[in-house]
């Protein structure tokens, strides 16, 4: 070998090895100046392309567009009803709490945001939004749908992030089944494709009694992820000599992501 | 040569950008065209061995920002089995491993026959993937390699290998505006030796 190659090889080496030793603190760093970095190229991107998509929907939907946001602002008028009526309940729900001396129930603040981009890696479920750090949203924030748990932040840019979907095997969330008293923890399975993903929900006790269509909710514990988000329904139970298993189907359709929402901490209440 | 790799940087971070617009095939098993790879395994045909590990150094890294995942940070008494990612880092070794491979036949490259690179080019992308993928079942146990991972992995290269003519003739037009010679003995006219 080249006496420059072998130099070579060996800088290598130290530069490798000084990447593989990066704490987590420094890789999250690195990935937040990787992503600031090539946010304007994206955001130009995004913009052209919601750009182009709007022009395309206008001249060829302008009808149906206009139903559409009629009967949007009819929905949103009727929300912010909902909304105003649900906050007082949930006013005289803390006041009640706090003369019981009860502790006061997390609540949440959301950031809406739009999917970017649909699997931007090879082998992780993941999706990309539209809202970053300059929303406040931060690393491991819960992400949701009305229809339940989508998943959490796991990249951070400014103005967009990365959410680990609860289809994907790495994101786990502790979990319980209604009407039963079987907790677990649910999990995306590896590498599935097509049709609707299902969860495998882990560590049931031997002799679970489920039945298909039992609903399972998050149970809050383990600080990852907010008590009673609906995750999906029971599928099938797989007995197993020491731990039972269950399969779940998802309540949020993964493949029609369209609108999510970001739950931001809790407020400091005076 | 230092014009010429100055450019190959900029052309690994152009493809990072481009890359981010590329969406993954879904009627395709999920498969996309990984472009940021195929540059770098085009310019490894190309390059001395120091210069391909500069650009396995920078594109390894750049695919690891963008891609390496956090590590949970829930309570350990709850989540008592948390699932082990990828360190970071580990695609700079990734990409060194395939630019080494891609040098392996670089005699052929330099006698003008590109068509076997682009080929290996394919091969290598196949390589990559099985064994990230090894990796990810090796660092979280439970092994599973089903006829869609393979197919997959498959579609992934055949779409990157067809694209490297088109980057194999970007790279001959910045050797030439660089002003950097990549050697194609192949093209040499033949001088015979006058027989005495």
């Amino acid at each position: 070998m080249k006496p420059l190659n072998l130099l070579a090889l060996l800088v290598f080496l130290a530069g490798l090895t000084w990447a593989l030793t990066r704490s987590e603190r420094s890789v999250r760093e690195i990935q937040a100046t990787y992503y600031r970095a090539i946010s304007p190229f994206l955001t130009v991107g995004s913009s052209l392309e919601a750009r182009a998509r709007a022009f395309l929907d206008e001249v060829e939907h302008s009808k149906l567009l206009e139903a559409e946001v009629g009967a949007m602002r009819d929905d949103y008028g009727r929300l912010k009803l909902i909304e105003s009526q649900f906050r007082k309940v949930e006013e005289e729900n803390a006041a009640l709490r706090r003369a019981l001396d009860f502790q006061e129930r997390t609540r949440f603040e959301v950031v809406a945001a739009r999917v970017t981009r649909r699997q931007p890696t090879t082998w992780w479920q993941t999706v990309e939004i539209d809202r970053g750090e300059a929303s406040g949203i931060a690393t491991a924030y819960t992400v949701v749908t009305d229809q339940g748990l989508v998943g959490k932040i796991d990249r951070l840019g400014d103005q967009r992030s990365t959410v680990l979907l609860l289809t994907d095997e790495a994101c786990q969330v502790s979990a319980k089944v209604e009407g039963s008293p079987e907790v677990g923890i649910l999990q995306g399975q590896r590498e599935q494709f097509g049709g609707v993903p299902t969860l495998r929900l882990r560590f049931l006790s031997r002799d679970a009694r489920l039945r298909e269509g039992m609903r399972v909710f998050s149970t809050g514990r383990g600080g990852l992820f907010p008590a009673d988000l609906l995750l999906g329904e029971i599928d099938r139970l797989e007995p197993g000599p020491l731990a039972s298993e269950a399969l779940v189907r998802p309540s949020v359709d993964f493949q029609n992501l369209g609108t999510v929402f970001v739950l931001t901490p809790q407020k400091e209440e005076s | 040569m230092i014009r010429y790799t100055a450019s190959l940087i900029l052309l690994v971070l152009l493809a990072v950008i481009l890359q981010q617009f590329i969406p993954a095939f879904t009627p395709l098993f999920g498969s996309r065209l990984m472009l940021v790879v195929l540059v770098f395994l085009c310019a490894a045909s190309t390059v001395s061995a120091p210069v391909m590990l500069l650009l396995a150094f920078l594109c390894g890294f750049l695919a690891d920002a963008e891609n390496a995942l956090a590590t949970q940070a829930g309570d350990p008494e709850v989540y008592t089995r948390p699932v082990e990612s990828l360190r970071f880092g580990y695609s700079i070794a990734l990409y060194a491993v395939m630019g080494y491979l891609m040098q392996g036949i670089q005699p052929l490259f330099r006698q003008g026959k590109w068509q076997f690179s682009a080929l290996l080019s394919g091969i290598a992308v196949f390589l990559y993937l099985l064994v990230e993928y090894l990796l990810i079942n090796f660092v979280r146990g439970g092994f599973s390699f089903t006829r869609w991972t393979f197919l997959r992995i498959a579609f992934s290269s055949g779409i990157t290998m067809l694209l490297s003519p088109v980057v194999f003739w970007l790279l001959f037009q910045l050797a030439d505006r660089s002003q950097y010679r990549i050697r194609f003995d192949g093209l040499k006219r033949r001088t015979r030796t006058p027989a005495y």
